[in-house]
């Protein structure tokens, strides 16, 4: 039973750590934000920056935090945010996660707010890729519109955007192998196969693809095929530039366009053998 | 209990309205009327009484947890201090910790995290010379906590002394504080620790939303508050199961093994007394805390709640 005389009490407590919006653009220390609290200066509403569009707004416990408040998972994004310079050394885990929270003014038990095997810093990071690559995709796209690029033939574009996509690993190839066993475990699965899907359809999307059929499917199956392949071999790859991975990427492309032809090509001379052999029993019964 | 219920909500309302008066309030708090188990009490019969039991418990403490919930509190405290997951540098604050039980629980997770990330650095600097790797060793031995430290912090003078004893014994010296304090009223400084963990505790205080807001108070930002404590089972077999053991069971057990049934009588009835989840839930996050979450553990007989200071 929540007491009436309750509510009153939440904004007027200064918020530790949730900054107010105003504040993230003149980044100003932690500790002067319950001061600006009690300023007469009306609520500032600039659109909130970082890879979030949507402004902030009520959140948690009964929609008593004050509109200018940042929200419990935008403070979560900015402490993951903050974690990623630590994983080459610390490894996609909760002590990266700490090491983030602390250069953000806040205790390490922060890191308590996340899952401890470290899989909400791989799944935030590799949406935060998966959103850079859309909007990649997006400026070409508008490029081509406005006539200032040309076109890229279906494989280039396919070829592109996995190399562009698989690039942003790079800096974190040596513990990459580690994110994608934590990927895989069991209660992480729906998350980072969610996370994959949109991705491959973002890509097909942008590329052109208005299928209705069950090409869809088989069309996106087959780009999943390519990445988690292509990946894999980036994994070990130790050529420069990861040269060797752009080329194993060409060549499984070209193989997936090819597919197209073969398959009709098989169907055809299905058919054709089909034909032969009923030929062949007419000629027989008679 | 049911009837008395609305008049426990009353005052945790009236405990907030009077929050902000509350320093100079809480000194003529005498009055009110609260709960000593099932007998209705004042504040300062309630604190007093309560030193008493504790007093006379202490030094049979830690047998009775054994045989009382046959031993499974080791495991109920492991799991809060997995829960905590503390990595080296961690500052606690271990409050009602009387004979220390998180506390060393604390120190050996720690220790192992340590050993772990020092192996882990070992394992990199694979062509070091024989100096570099003294060196290492005799830096890492100086570290063994890798600068964690807790302070235990409990009102009642006999379960410090039987704390200390215990660390004694066990062996247990390094980053390890104990401190003579009221929960309500923390002897600490403003944001200094990590986390705050009130285990089996916070049932015994007797103005609880005071003891949350000194959690928030000595929490660092980003700081986390847990406490574990015995809440409301759900079920309603298991329900009677546990009222049955709790009632016929446990003042025998204290009678028998440290020879004071009325302070396990007001054992049990804390229990049942005290909030159940949800409304524990809001408590805590009445007093600031962000992010409040609870875990069952045994379907209710025991619950760990967790809330972060943003």
């Amino acid at each position: 039973v929540r007491c009436q005389l309750s509510p009153p009490q939440r904004p007027l407590q200064a918020s530790a750590a949730l900054r107010r919006v105003s504040d993230e653009k003149k980044k100003e220390p932690l500790g002067s934000s319950p001061q600006q609290q009690f300023d007469s200066h009306p609520a500032d509403h600039q659109p909130e920056q970082g890879p979030q569009g949507p402004r902030p707004s009520y959140t948690g416990q009964g929609g008593q935090e004050s509109e200018d408040y940042e929200s419990e998972e935008q403070l979560q994004h900015r402490i993951l945010t903050a974690a990623l310079e630590f994983v080459p050394e610390h490894g996609w885990s909760a002590e990266a996660i700490a090491e983030g929270a602390k250069t953000l003014g806040l205790s390490v038990a922060a890191a308590g707010m996340f899952h401890s095997d470290g899989s909400d810093l791989i799944l935030h990071f590799v949406s935060q890729c998966n959103t850079k690559l859309s909007e990649l995709l997006e400026q070409e796209q508008k490029l081509v519109q406005l006539g200032e690029a040309e076109k890229k033939p279906t494989d280039q574009f396919l070829r592109d955007a996995v190399e562009v996509r698989l690039r942003m690993l790079i800096p974190y190839i040596e513990k990459w192998p580690q994110a994608l066993s934590i990927l895989l475990l069991p209660h992480n699965i729906p998350s980072s196969l969610n996370l994959l899907t949109s991705m491959i359809d973002d890509i097909w999307h942008y590329a052109g693809d208005q299928s209705t059929d069950f090409n869809w499917y088989t069309r996106r199956a087959v780009l999943t095929g390519i990445y988690n392949t292509t990946e894999l071999v980036m994994m070990q790859d130790s050529s420069p530039d990861f040269e060797e991975t752009w080329r194993f990427l060409e060549n499984r492309v070209a193989d997936a366009m090819n597919m197209g032809n073969t398959a009709n090509q098989v169907q055809s001379t299905g058919e054709a053998v089909v034909q032969g052999l009923m030929g062949a029993a007419v000629t027989v019964s008679n | 209990a049911a009837g008395l219920c609305p008049c426990r909500v009353l005052f945790a309302c009236r405990g907030g309205a009077l929050r902000a008066l509350c320093g100079s309030v809480r000194g003529l708090a005498a009055a009110p009327e609260m709960h000593f188990g099932f007998q209705t009490v004042t504040e300062a019969e309630r604190r007093e009484k309560i030193y008493k039991v504790f007093e006379s418990v202490a030094k049979k403490y830690d047998v009775m947890n054994d045989s009382m919930t046959l031993g499974i509190h080791r495991v109920w405290k492991d799991i809060l201090v997995h829960k905590m997951n503390p990595s080296p540098g961690t500052l606690l604050l271990d409050v009602a910790g009387g004979t220390g039980d998180i506390a060393f629980r604390f120190i050996n997770y720690v220790r192992s995290v340590r050993e772990r990330q020092l192996q882990r650095k070992l394992k990199h600097h694979q062509n070091l010379s024989w100096q570099e790797i003294s060196e290492s060793y005799q830096e890492d031995k100086s570290k063994s906590l890798g600068d964690s430290q807790v302070v235990v912090c409990d009102i009642n003078k006999e379960m410090l002394k039987v704390g200390k004893q215990k660390a004694e014994y066990l062996g247990y010296s390094e980053g390890l504080s104990w401190v003579l304090g009221n929960a309500e009223e923390l002897p600490f400084d403003d944001d200094k620790f990590d986390v705050y963990t009130i285990a089996f505790g916070i049932r015994n205080v007797t103005r609880i939303d005071l003891a949350l807001q000194e959690a928030y108070r000595v929490l660092k930002p980003g700081g986390r508050f847990l406490c574990l404590e015995f809440s409301h089972v759900s079920n309603p077999l298991l329900s009677r199961l546990y009222d049955l053991y709790s009632f016929q069971v446990i003042p025998v057990l204290g009678e028998v093994i440290a020879g004071d049934w009325k302070s396990y009588q007001y054992l049990v009835e804390s229990i049942r007394r005290f909030p159940p989840q949800e409304e524990f839930k809001a408590m805590i996050e009445d007093a600031g805390f962000f992010k409040v979450d609870y875990q069952n553990l045994n379907s209710g007989i025991v619950a760990i709640h967790s809330g972060f200071k943003l």
